[in-house]
Parts: structure tokens; C-alpha cells; sequence
């Protein structure tokens, strides 16, 4: 059978290696949103689990170790626990570089919460060595025995390059940190960080309330959790890591829809031949499991391959990506297991859609399928009806007049295109998730663009705040291309039952959601000047639940409490950040100036409207949008993007080609045909002209669609933890996709004229 | 009276090298309008590919062919075009009907074709009446009887009232009824002033023609 299946395959050995190339393509699609996909989103676990990163990190002021471990090991629910020192800002400098940020972790015995990755770890109670976070070693190009010079410590021999996903790397963090042993202090050093391992990590909550119980006294404390630092940690790049894994999903859906979509149409295709099996005798069991010897002989390569090459192709940006975030990827064995996985899938998905269809082609009765192959499926009253309503090419409905001709042919490819309706439903099945994709991969670069200027992309909906006189607000909203425009007060603040836990407090009066829209992560939006939407990082850090009070400790005024009503997913300051009615506010500080805040029209130049809002007396202020340090982090990120993206575009390019190739080789001997009874080149030209558009006008039109209902919502969704993301494609972009396709459906279309009309018209006939 | 089709020490090979094959090796075939023209020989001789060289479908290595008064060989894509739109028709033996267009759609298609004779689709109407398809006008070709297809085929050959009709084996896969009727259209469209060869293999079909040649050697023999 496998002889049998080989001698198949090569026989038609142009169509095996086009079959063969779709599911390469596809499969490149695959290797590379595995790759990524699954690098990052095993990145935080895999390095936490490897850096034996903390359960919880506690930092507080200087305390002595016997006083501060006293308290620490009585706490409930513990496994182990160690200590650091940790001095910031401090002067670190090393291969002709420098900073003043540079933070200084003095590492007690124990555990580290570290993993070294070059090199080897300080030893306790050795001086002269350090260890170098690799996001220092890799910016600075510093290697295992170079020396770096820290304040305080002198010059000091580089024995080890470590990591530790407790932050993202420098200098996407500002700060290079760097770790030496207690030995280095003479002993003489008292600790401000502790580390705590759980016994059961997910009763934390209980821990961390004994801990604030116990340690009421100590002055500013602060907890972080685990979860608390994944949460910090994709501040900084959790929208698009998101979107990225969201990306690499919906590729891999569209690679299957692709997948099974063409290797339905070879079945289609191949029906006559199926039919002659089965007028000699062959079962339709006989047939599926030959079908699948041969899907799989043809699969198992060229999915191999596939996703190799899209493994490698990414395996670079992705690496650069994780190594931005501090985190380990999974190395060649850890991603061999999902790419191994997904070559067993695309293999099955292959051999699925090729089976399943020759399967129940084969039951039906021989010769049945052939005579009409695919087209034979319609009973016979019914085809008559469409015979009548046949219209393009019908001698009444259309009288013999020159214009009417050139549509009736143009009709005929259309004709020609969609005649059998498992092709094309396949080839524009294919072509509109290639659009989709190509809508989203626009919609996505431009989000990313975005996400440099404008801070609407991370929750804030205004573009510009001014200082302003607010009696001049109704005059503002009258200039053009401005939508909205409202008060914003904004204070930092201390949590009175904790002092020292900074908050900011952000009020407008009425709806805030106009102007900031942080998505709601539990309970629910307020309604009432006594009630708070709290900020993840800060209902983590104070243990804050709907339901729960929040009392704040207004500088120069008293304290004001509120009921929490929602949490919601915030990035600015860290996510400690409240939203209120600015009533209670007002009330213990009448002296607060309010910014106005201005939301644009989707399309107004807001350079207009600055010099409007100047003219009326507006102070600029700035609006925070992703920081500065994060330029380059998006750039990588924009790498990596562009590397899924390149393969998205080669499959879809590859895909649209193919499909109105195989239409017109398809069609061959309807073209030859053609040309028997005279056609000339024009002529031929317009029946494929109507044959590709067929195929690329509801393609683009249903790809649009697939983006704007589902793959942009699809990935606005997953990467909804973080922000909201407005993911839908422009009027622009559309058109462009729209556009793009159909010139790409014209340039197809003339080369296959070209080549169609080379070839001698025999060799056509000789094929039907 | 002149001849409509000339054609002069016609060849053609096939292959190359060592593997090349002269299938025609100085061919002639001179056809008057009125005349049928029988062609026969052994199976793989070369009829069919003699047949295709003069209705401008494949290019001849050597000789000359015209078609009414055209040139056939040494000629462009586009003249050879015009000539089998204008002077030219051809029925084959497998029919060859668009699968997804009924009958009456295909005998139309060959007067849609850009330049085909203006008044093509009222005498595709007026074929389809003629050949007596009316009742199966609008079904779709595997709907259809081998007979019926090859009449509709006939149908679409003539659709542009070209001077030359060629057909290839056009009863191989016909009943002798059926294969009949078929030969006596083809009668009839010489009957108007055309000229008809015909390959086949049957002698029912040769005893239709006024002149019976054979291929033999590459040659077409009297
Ligand atoms: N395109 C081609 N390439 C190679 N060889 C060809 C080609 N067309 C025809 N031949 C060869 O030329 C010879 C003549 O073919 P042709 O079809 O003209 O024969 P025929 O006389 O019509 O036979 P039959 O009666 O079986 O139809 C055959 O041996 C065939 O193999
Ligand atoms: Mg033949």
C-alpha cells in the first residue's frame, strides 16, 4: 500500500509538491507561533521555577537579622526563608559604561531567588566576586572575569551572570542590578528584603496577613507577591506579550482552517479518479485508508520541515524577547516536546481533511462520481432551474450586443471558479483567514505604533491634558476635532492603615470611563462619591477586595475613606491607583487645581487642536504614555512580530497564487477549449480575470470581516487582562488588504494568461 | 473550384533526440466546400494530430497549410485566432462541453468569444432547434446522453458558420443510431458548401464521405 501510495504521489508529482508546499507553508505559520507562543508563555513559570523565585518579597527598613527572622520564622504556611540587603541608586560602572541606578543586593545564606546562568554564583563569606544580572552583562558586554566597579565595594571580579524574573531586564528596568555576599560588608550589614518560600503558595493571603500583623511596627513595609511580580513584570510588556500569543493562536486556527481547506479541494479534485477505483471494485474503506498512507507520506515531511524552519526563523527575536524580560527560554529539548506535538497535529490535521472527504466521496455510488465528479452533487430538477436562470450566457436574458459579451465571458470565469463549490469554498476559506491575518498583523504594527505616543492604548482615552481655566472648558469643547473634554484631579496620597503605602487617587467628577477606562477585573464601576475602583497592584499590596475600605491620608488634609467597588487592571504607578468622585476629595482639599483633560476625534490632528487650546490659555502638560526605557523593549517586540508576520505574509501570498493557479490549471481544458473555438489572449484573459475574482472578492470581503468580528476582538480579548486594546483595522488598512488582494488577484490572473496562452492548445484538450 | 483546405508535405515529430518520432512525414490533404473527406488508418498513425495541424491547434515542423485562402502555418497566435473563431470548426470525440454550462450555454459560448460572427447566438438557436435539442437545452452535460452532447457539440462547431468543419472520431463513442444521426448532420453541413474531413475508424462513416484517404507512413494516401 505504501508503494502503492508512493507510485500515487509521484504520478502526479506537480500537484504533490504543490500539495506538499501548502502544507509547508502552513506548517511555517505553526513553527513559528509555537515557538513564540510557547517560549512566552511558559517564560515566567519556567525562569520562576528555575530561579526558585519567592513566593512573596517583603522589604522594609534595616532591621537586625536575629530581630527580623524572629518574626519572620513564626509565620504560618512557611517552607524556608532568606535575606538580602539591597542599596539603590547606587554607582555601578563596568567596560566603559555607567550608571547611577545601580541596585546593589547584598544575598544572605540560603536560598538566592536567582538562577546563574554563566559563571558561578558568589560564595557566602567570599569578597572581591560579583554577580551580574545578564540584562547588565548583555548591554554592557560583560563576561565571567571582567571587572566591574561598585560603590563602596571597590573593583570586583565578575564571577557569574544570573537571572532572576522578579523584574524585567536592564535597561528595560533602569536599574542594573548586581549581587554580592554579606563577606563584602565585613559581615557588618542588616537586612531590608526577605525572601519567603511556601509550603502552599496559594494560601499567600494567609501568610501575608500574619506577616502585616506581626511586623506592625517595623515602619514602611512592603509585599509583593508572585503573582504580584507576573503582574509587575507584564506592566511592562504584558499588552503585547499578550497580543503575541493571542497572534501566534489565531495564526495556528488560521494554518488549520488552511490545512484542511486545501487538502479538501486534492480530494475534490481527485473524484474521478476515486469513482474508476470504485467501478473496479475497490471499497470505500480501501480508498480512505490509501487516501491517508498518502496524506501521510506527503504530510510528515513537509510539516517537519515547516515548522524546523519556523522555529528558527523566530527562535532569534524570541530569545531577545525573553531575554528582555529576565526570563529563561525553554531550550531545544523544551521546545522540541511542543513542536514534535504540533507536527503531529498538523500531520493529523492533514490526513483528517484528506480522509474524511475520499471517505464519504467513496460511498457514494460509482457512477455517480463519475459523472460529474464534484459537480454532480445538485439532483437533476434542480440544476435544470439554475440552467434556466443561467442568465449570463442564456440567449434570452441576454440579446447579442458586443457590451453583453465581454460580461458573459468575465460570468464564465466566475462560472468556472465557483462551479465546483468545495474548491472554492476552500480556496476563499483560505484566502480570507490569510486576509484576516494580514488585517491584524496592520492593526497590530499599528497598535504597537501607537503605544509609543499615545497613552489611549494603555487605558487613558484623552490625548492631551492642559492646565486650563475651567470656566473655559465649553469653550474648548467647541474647537474642532475635540470630542470631549473634562476636569481631572489627581493626588498622591498614603494609606492610613499602612502608612508609607503610597496610592494615587485620580477623580473626575462624573463618569470616568470617558476619560480612563482601566478594564474591570472584579465588582464593579462606582457610582458613588463615597465609592473606589482600586488598582490590581494595589489591592495585592493591601489586601483590598469589593466590599472592603480603603482609607486615604490626604497630604495637607485629613483622611477620607471609601468602600471599593471594583478592581480594575491598571498600569500607571505601578497599579496602585485608585479612581473616585472627586466630592470627598474636594471636601478636605478645596485648594485642588484640577487638570483639563481632552479627548480627540478618532481622526483630528491634535496639533490643531494644542494651538487652539494654547490660544484660549492652555498650559501644555504631558500625558505618560509607555516610558521612554520601554522604546527599545518594543522594538524587540516589533522583531519578533515582524518575524511571525514575515511568515504569515509568505503563506498568504503563497496561498492566494495558489488558489487561482489551481482555478486555472483546474480549468485548462476549459481554456483550451476556449481557444479552439478561437479565443485570443484578451478573451482568455477576462474568463480568468472573472475566475480570480471570484475567488479574491469574497475572500478579502470575508477576510475583513474575520478580522473585524473575530480575530481582533479574539486577541483584544486575550490581552484583555492588561488594557483595553482597541484591535480593529482601519478604513485604511482595509483598503489596503482589499486593495493589495485584488492587484494580487490581477497579477495572478496575467500570469497565468501568459503562461495558459504559451502552452499549445492540445496539451489543454488532451487534460479534460 | 479552389480548394478550402491545402495543406502540403505536412510534418511533424514528436519527441527529441533519439526519442524523437516523425508521426506526418510529408502529409497532403486538399479539400473542396461541399466535400467530405474521410480520413482512416491504424490507430497511432497520426490522424488525429494531421486533423489538429490543419485547424490551427499545433504548429507543423514543415509544409504549408491554408484555410480558406489564409495561411495556417508561419502565422501569428493572433491571426490563427481570428481563423479558427471565423473558418473553423471542430467536434471531437470526447465531446468536449464545458461540464458546468448547459448545452445551450456552450453552443453559445463559441459566439461569445470576442470577434465571433454577430449573428452567432440566433443560429446557435436556430442549431439547437435544427439537431432537435430544444427539450434538453438547459440540462447540464452529464445530464445528457452521449448522442445529445455530440450534437450539441456539432452545434457549437457550426455556431459561427465557419467553411470548414473538422471532426475527430465524432461517432467513436456513439451507438450506431446515435452515430448515425450524427454523420448525416455532418452531411448536411456540407450539403451548405463546407468543407468536412473526418477521422475515423468506421465504415459507416466512410461510406458518408466522397473521398476516403489513408494515413499510412505519414503520409495520406488516396
Ligand atoms: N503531444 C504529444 N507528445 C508526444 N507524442 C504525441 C503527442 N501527440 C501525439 N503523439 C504521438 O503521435 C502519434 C500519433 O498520435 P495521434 O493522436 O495523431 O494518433 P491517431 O492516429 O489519432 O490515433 P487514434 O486512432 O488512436 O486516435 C502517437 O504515437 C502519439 O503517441
Ligand atoms: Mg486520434
Amino acid at each position: 500500500m505504501i508503494r502503492d501510495a508512493l507510485a500515487a504521489l509521484r504520478a502526479r508529482r506537480g500537484r504533490t509538491v504543490l500539495a506538499a508546499l501548502g502544507v509547508l507553508a502552513a506548517s511555517l505559520v505553526v513553527g513559528t507561533s509555537v515557538t513564540v507562543g510557547y517560549s512566552l508563555a511558559t517564560g515566567f513559570e519556567r525562569s520562576a521555577e528555575r530561579a526558585q523565585l519567592p513566593d512573596v518579597i517583603a522589604r522594609f527598613p534595616e532591621q537586625r537579622l536575629r530581630r527580623i527572622d524572629a518574626r519572620v520564622s513564626a509565620l504560618p504556611n512557611l517552607e524556608t526563608r532568606s535575606y538580602r540587603f539591597e542599596a539603590l541608586n547606587e554607582d555601578v560602572s563596568g567596560n566603559g559604561h555607567y550608571t547611577g541606578k545601580g541596585a546593589v543586593t547584598t544575598v544572605f545564606e540560603g536560598r538566592r531567588g536567582y538562577t546563574v546562568v554563566d559563571g558561578r554564583d558568589v560564595r557566602d563569606g567570599e569578597s572581591g566576586a560579583v554577580v551580574v544580572e545578564r540584562g547588565v552583562a548583555r548591554e554592557w558586554d560583560l563576561h565571567v572575569g571582567d571587572e566591574l566597579s561598585v560603590e563602596e565595594h571597590g573593583t570586583l571580579r565578575v564571577s557569574g551572570i544570573a537571572v532572576s524574573p522578579d523584574n524585567v531586564a536592564f535597561p528595560l528596568a533602569s536599574t542594573a542590578r548586581v549581587y554580592v555576599s554579606r563577606a563584602e560588608h565585613g559581615g557588618r550589614v542588616r537586612p531590608n528584603v526577605a525572601l519567603l518560600w511556601l509550603n502552599d503558595p496559594d494560601k499567600a493571603d494567609v501568610t501575608l496577613a500574619q506577616a502585616r500583623a506581626v511586623t506592625f511596627g517595623l515602619g514602611k513595609l512592603q509585599f509583593i507577591t508572585r503573582t504580584g511580580v507576573e503582574i509587575l513584570l507584564s506592566q511592562a510588556a504584558g499588552i503585547v506579550i499578550s497580543l503575541l500569543v493571542a497572534f501566534s493562536l489565531v495564526a495556528l486556527v488560521a494554518a488549520g482552517t488552511m490545512l484542511a481547506a486545501s487538502a479538501h479541494a486534492e480530494v475534490q479534485r481527485r473524484l474521478t479518479g476515486l469513482g474508476v477505483q470504485r467501478a473496479l471494485g475497490f471499497g470505500p474503506g480501501r480508498i480512505a485508508a490509501q487516501q491517508a498512507v498518502e496524506a501521510t507520506l506527503l504530510a510528515v515531511p513537509a510539516a517537519a520541515l515547516g515548522i524546523t524552519l519556523g522555529a528558527l526563523l523566530v527562535a532569534r527575536p524570541a530569545a531577545e524577547l525573553l531575554a528582555a524580560l529576565n526570563e529563561l527560554g525553554p531550550g531545544p529539548t523544551g521546545i522540541a516536546v511542543p513542536l514534535v506535538l504540533s507536527t503531529a497535529g498538523v500531520v493529523a490535521l492533514v490526513v483528517a481533511a484528506a480522509t474524511w472527504p475520499a471517505w464519504r466521496a467513496a460511498r457514494r455510488p460509482p457512477i455517480e462520481i463519475l459523472r460529474g465528479g464534484d459537480l454532480a452533487r445538485k439532483p437533476r430538477g434542480r440544476a435544470r432551474r439554475r440552467g434556466e436562470s443561467s442568465g449570463p450566457l442564456g440567449h434570452k436574458s441576454h440579446p447579442n450586443e458586443p457590451a453583453g459579451r465581454g460580461s458573459g465571458l468575465f460570468a464564465l470565469g466566475v462560472r468556472f471558479a465557483t462551479a465546483a463549490r468545495g474548491r472554492w469554498f476552500a480556496a476563499v476559506a483560505t484566502i480570507a483567514v490569510c486576509a484576516g491575518v494580514v488585517t491584524l498583523m496592520l492593526a497590530l504594527a499599528s497598535l504597537l505604533e501607537r503605544l509609543r505616543e499615545d497613552p489611549g492604548t494603555v487605558g487613558k482615552r484623552y490625548q492631551l491634558a492642559v492646565q486650563l481655566d475651567p470656566s473655559l472648558i465649553p469653550d474648548a469643547e467647541r474647537l474642532p476635532g475635540v470630542r470631549d473634554v473634562g476636569e481631572r484631579y489627581s493626588i498622591d496620597a498614603a494609606d492610613s492603615f499602612r502608612l508609607g503605602e503610597p496610592i494615587r487617587l485620580v477623580a473626575y467628577p462624573g463618569d470616568h470611563t470617558r476619560f480612563e477606562n482601566p478594564p474591570l477585573a472584579e465588582g464593579r464601576r462606582i457610582q458613588r462619591p463615597n465609592e473606589v475602583e482600586v488598582g490590581v497592584g494595589m489591592a495585592d499590596a493591601l489586601g483590598l477586595k469589593p466590599g472592603s475600605t480603603l482609607a486615604a491620608q490626604i497630604p495637607d488634609g485629613g483622611e477620607i475613606r471609601f468602600k471599593v467597588a471594583g478592581i480594575v487592571r491598571a498600569l500607571e504607578n505601578d497599579g496602585r491607583i485608585a479612581w473616585i468622585q472627586p466630592d470627598k476629595l474636594l471636601a478636605t482639599r478645596p485648594d485642588l487645581n484640577p487638570q483639563v483633560v481632552v479627548r480627540l476625534d478618532s481622526n483630528s490632528n491634535a496639533a490643531a487642536v494644542t494651538e487652539g487650546l494654547v490660544e484660549l490659555g492652555a498650559e501644555l502638560q504631558p500625558v505618560g504614555a509607555a516610558q521612554t526605557d520601554n522604546a527599545a523593549f518594543l522594538a524587540v517586540l516589533a522583531a519578533v512580530l515582524r518575524g511571525v508576520g514575515l511568515a504569515v505574509g509568505l503563506v498568504c501570498l503563497y496561498a492566494l497564487v495558489q488558489a487561482l493557479t489551481v482555478t486555472a490549471r483546474e480549468r485548462r481544458g476549459a481554456v483550451a477549449l476556449l481557444r479552439a473555438t478561437g479565443a485570443d489572449a484578451p478573451t482568455v484573459g477576462l474568463v480568468l480575470a472573472g475566475a480570480a475574482v471570484a475567488v479574491a472578492v469574497p475572500a478579502a470581503i470575508a477576510g475583513v470581516v474575520l478580522e473585524l468580528a473575530i480575530f481582533g476582538p479574539a486577541v483584544s480579548r486575550l490581552a484583555a487582562s492588561f488594557a483595553s486594546l482597541p484591535l480593529g483595522a482601519s478604513v485604511g488598512q482595509i483598503a489596503l488588504v482589499i486593495g493589495g488582494l485584488l492587484l494580487l488577484a490581477a497579477l495572478a490572473t496575467l500570469l497565468v494568461a501568459r503562461r495558459v496562452m504559451r502552452e499549445p492548445i492540445i496539451a489543454g484538450l488532451r487534460e479534460e | 473550384m479552389a480548394a478550402v483546405i491545402a495543406a502540403t508535405g505536412v510534418v511533424k515529430s514528436f519527441g527529441e533526440g533519439r526519442a524523437a518520432r516523425r508521426v506526418l512525414d510529408g502529409a497532403s490533404l486538399h479539400v473542396h466546400p461541399g466535400e467530405v473527406v474521410a480520413i482512416l488508418g491504424r490507430s497511432g498513425t497520426g490522424k488525429s494530430t494531421m486533423l489538429h495541424l490543419v485547424g490551427g491547434l499545433d504548429r507543423p515542423d514543415a509544409g504549408t497549410i491554408s484555410v480558406a485562402g489564409e495561411p495556417v502555418t508561419g502565422t501569428s497566435e493572433r491571426a490563427l485566432s481570428r481563423l479558427r473563431r471565423r473558418r473553423i470548426g471542430f467536434v471531437f470525440q470526447f465531446f468536449h462541453l464545458l461540464p458546468e454550462l448547459s448545452g445551450e450555454a456552450n453552443v453559445l459560448l463559441a459566439g461569445r468569444v470576442r470577434g465571433a460572427a454577430p449573428d452567432a447566438a440566433a443560429r446557435g438557436q436556430d442549431l439547437i432547434d435544427r439537431l432537435g435539442l430544444r427539450e434538453v437545452a438547459r440540462s447540464l452535460p452529464h445530464q445528457l446522453s452521449g448522442g445529445e452532447q455530440q450534437r450539441f457539440a456539432i452545434a457549437r462547431a457550426l455556431v459561427n458558420d465557419p467553411p470548414v468543419l473538422l471532426a475527430d472520431e465524432p461517432t467513436g463513442n456513439l451507438d450506431t443510431t446515435a452515430g448515425a444521426e450524427v454523420l448525416r448532420l455532418l452531411r448536411a453541413g456540407a450539403e451548405e458548401g463546407r468543407a468536412v474531413v473526418m477521422v475515423t475508424h468506421e465504415t459507416a462513416a466512410a461510406n458518408i464521405a466522397d473521398r476516403v484517404l489513408t494515413l499510412r507512413d505519414g503520409q495520406l494516401i488516396g
